[in-house]
């Protein structure tokens, strides 16, 4: 965003008169350079794939398209690539409804009570930092291969950002927002429906947002180990076949999704907290 | 002036205030023996240099900090807690950001349980008054600075304060602007005429809206170190000779005590 103001800002937009103004005109133009960016990028992927740089694992990209069309049309493994994809964005969104609705309320409840912080905050800080990829071979042990460990470890994952932000929304509220509806003659209980919830939502929301890519990273790595579906799992058979093809047309599915993820949360963002400006 | 005022009891007083912050062990000085009383519809205007107590001795009145000695009156009662009878606006604008012009506005008689109808009819009253009609949608990031402080107004306004409490209303704004606002302050407080304290720093906004200037001393703890009566007709004029002698006189006796 802030980049393409600034090029579009530059004194090029006036009609060019020659033939180098027109060349450089062009090189400034944004969309022309996203477009130079991507083909040489495609370009630098091809030669080094066909010089045989990595060996013979790295494909070509048409390669890469051709098993991304081959795989939407026929299953891999009783499925086709959409219900892969749909097999790891349900696991997603089942974790992360199950994150939001524990994580919110707790670091909601740190924010309000110092006591409730204090109370949960040691136990909170010394599990924080670990990686939820850390957990994969317990809950292996306690919930079996099957559907529940993923779902265990992606709420890991995803709870953790959901607490840190409510917590430091709800305490990072200006206090003269405070003094401000006190003054207007609010009482506690309109303190915190009036000022304490709107003032803290963009940093729950935004915590929110973490948590879902936060999932979908989660998701991938819980399917590396033992799963006979998902987005992972392409990955993991695309190695054990020596099919580097198959792996990134998983990644370039990953990458897509997990854009249009942002997007969408993006979208909800601008729809539900309207007084946000565009940039920041 | 004089026997008005031994008629009619004061609106504000200020009796023997001071005010320490303790940070750590150490007693931070702030504001001593402020003795002040503040007529009925009288605009006073407190004036002092950056860090001097003013927001302190503001938020003193509002209810917002308790004073170490003294105490503040409104209508002769104590004042102990924050309360709509006083209208503040916030030096920093301090504007809910998720509500609109007419959200912010409306807030106080919506606390009230005002229904929406009759406080929008209020709201929007106060939004013509200060000159932004037609931006009763908008939000508060949307406006320039100076519509953000009329905002803050409108707000204070509208729930029909006994007092005005502004703290450097205007420190934001550029020169025209700002001598643009002080034109509508005055045109504001003569439509709906109420008590006001007013904080600034500038001499010559003190000096075009003030019907008295309380100056307090430049170094912490901040005293007061004199009053000033403006017996100058209003509308005024800045260019006036004897507005200029005020302003001068000021300008000197201050510098005195820098
Ligand atoms: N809530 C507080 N807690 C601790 N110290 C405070 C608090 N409010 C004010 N102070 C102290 O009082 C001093 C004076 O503050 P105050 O805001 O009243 O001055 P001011 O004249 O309004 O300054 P300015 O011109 O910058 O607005 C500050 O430097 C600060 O040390
Ligand atoms: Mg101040």
């Amino acid at each position: 965003m802030s980049n393409e103001a600034l090029v579009n800002n530059s004194p090029v937009t006036e009609k060019p008169r020659t033939f180098g103004e027109f060349i450089s005109a062009l090189f400034k133009n944004v969309y022309v350079l996203y477009a130079i960016s991507i083909i040489s990028f495609l370009l630098i992927w091809d030669v080094l794939s066909v010089m045989q740089v990595l060996g013979r694992f790295l494909p070509r990209p048409v390669e890469v398209l051709y098993q991304l069309y081959d795989m939407l049309l026929n299953p891999l493994a009783g499925k086709t690539l959409m219900m892969h994809l749909w097999f790891s964005l349900r696991r997603v969104l089942i974790a992360f409804a199950i994150a939001v609705v524990i994580g919110v309320p707790i670091g909601l409840a740190m924010g309000f009570s110092p006591y409730f912080n204090a109370f949960v905050k040691p136990v909170f800080d010394l599990f924080k930092p670990m990686p939820p990829i850390a957990w994969i071979s317990l809950a292996i042990l306690w919930f079996g291969i099957g559907e529940m460990s993923k779902i265990f470890i992606i709420i890991i994952g995803a709870v953790v950002p959901c607490i840190i932000n409510s917590y430091n929304g709800i305490r990072l509220v200006d206090p003269e927002m405070y003094d401000c509806i006190r003054m207007l003659g609010g009482n506690k209980r309109q303190e915190v429906i009036e000022v304490t919830f709107p003032a803290a939502f963009p940093a729950i929301f935004a915590g929110i947002q973490i948590s879902l890519s936060m999932a979908w990273t989660t998701v991938l790595a819980a399917e590396l180990v033992g799963a006979r579906e998902g987005m992972g799992f392409i990955i993991i058979t695309g190695m054990n076949q020596s099919k580097p093809a198959m792996i990134i047309s998983g990644m370039v599915v990953i990458a897509l999704t997990a854009w249009a993820i942002s997007m969408l949360v993006t979208h909800a963002e601008r729809w539900v907290c309207p007084w946000k400006t565009k940039l920041e | 002036m004089e026997d008005k005022a031994g008629i009619k009891k004061p609106k504000i007083e200020c009796v023997n205030i001071s005010k320490h912050f303790m940070e750590g062990q150490e007693k931070n000085h702030v504001l001593d023996t402020i003795d002040l009383s503040v007529r009925e519809n009288e605009f006073i205007v407190i004036l002092g240099p950056g860090q001097s107590g003013k927001s302190t001795l503001l938020k003193i009145i509002a209810g917002l900090y308790k004073p170490s000695t003294g105490n503040a009156y409104l209508d002769g009662k104590e004042i102990t807690h924050p309360g709509p009878d006083r209208g503040i606006v916030f030096q920093r604008y301090t504007l809910f950001p998720w509500k609109t012009v007419m959200g912010n506005v409306e807030m106080g008689p919506k606390l009230r349980g005002v229904p929406r109808k009759e406080r929008r009819r209020l709201a929007q009253h106060y939004i013509e008054l200060v000159g932004l009609k037609g931006f009763e949608k908008a939000y508060p990031h949307q406006l320039s600075g100076g519509m953000k402080q009329r905002v803050g107004i409108a707000r204070a306004y509208v729930n029909n304060p006994k007092v005005m409490l502004l703290d450097e209303p205007f420190g934001q704004l550029d020169a025209q602007t700002r001598y643009f606002m002080e034109e509508e302050t005055v045109r504001i407080w003569e439509t709906e005429k109420r008590t006001v304290i007013f904080v600034t720093n500038n001499i010559e906004e003190a000096v075009y809206l003030g019907d008295r200037i309380v100056v307090l001393e430049g170094k912490l703890p901040g005293r007061m170190k004199k009053i000033y009566d403006v017996n100058l007709p209003r509308p005024r004029d800045y260019t006036d000779p004897a507005f200029l002698d005020l302003r001068h006189l000021i300008t000197e006796e201050t510098e005195l005590t820098l």
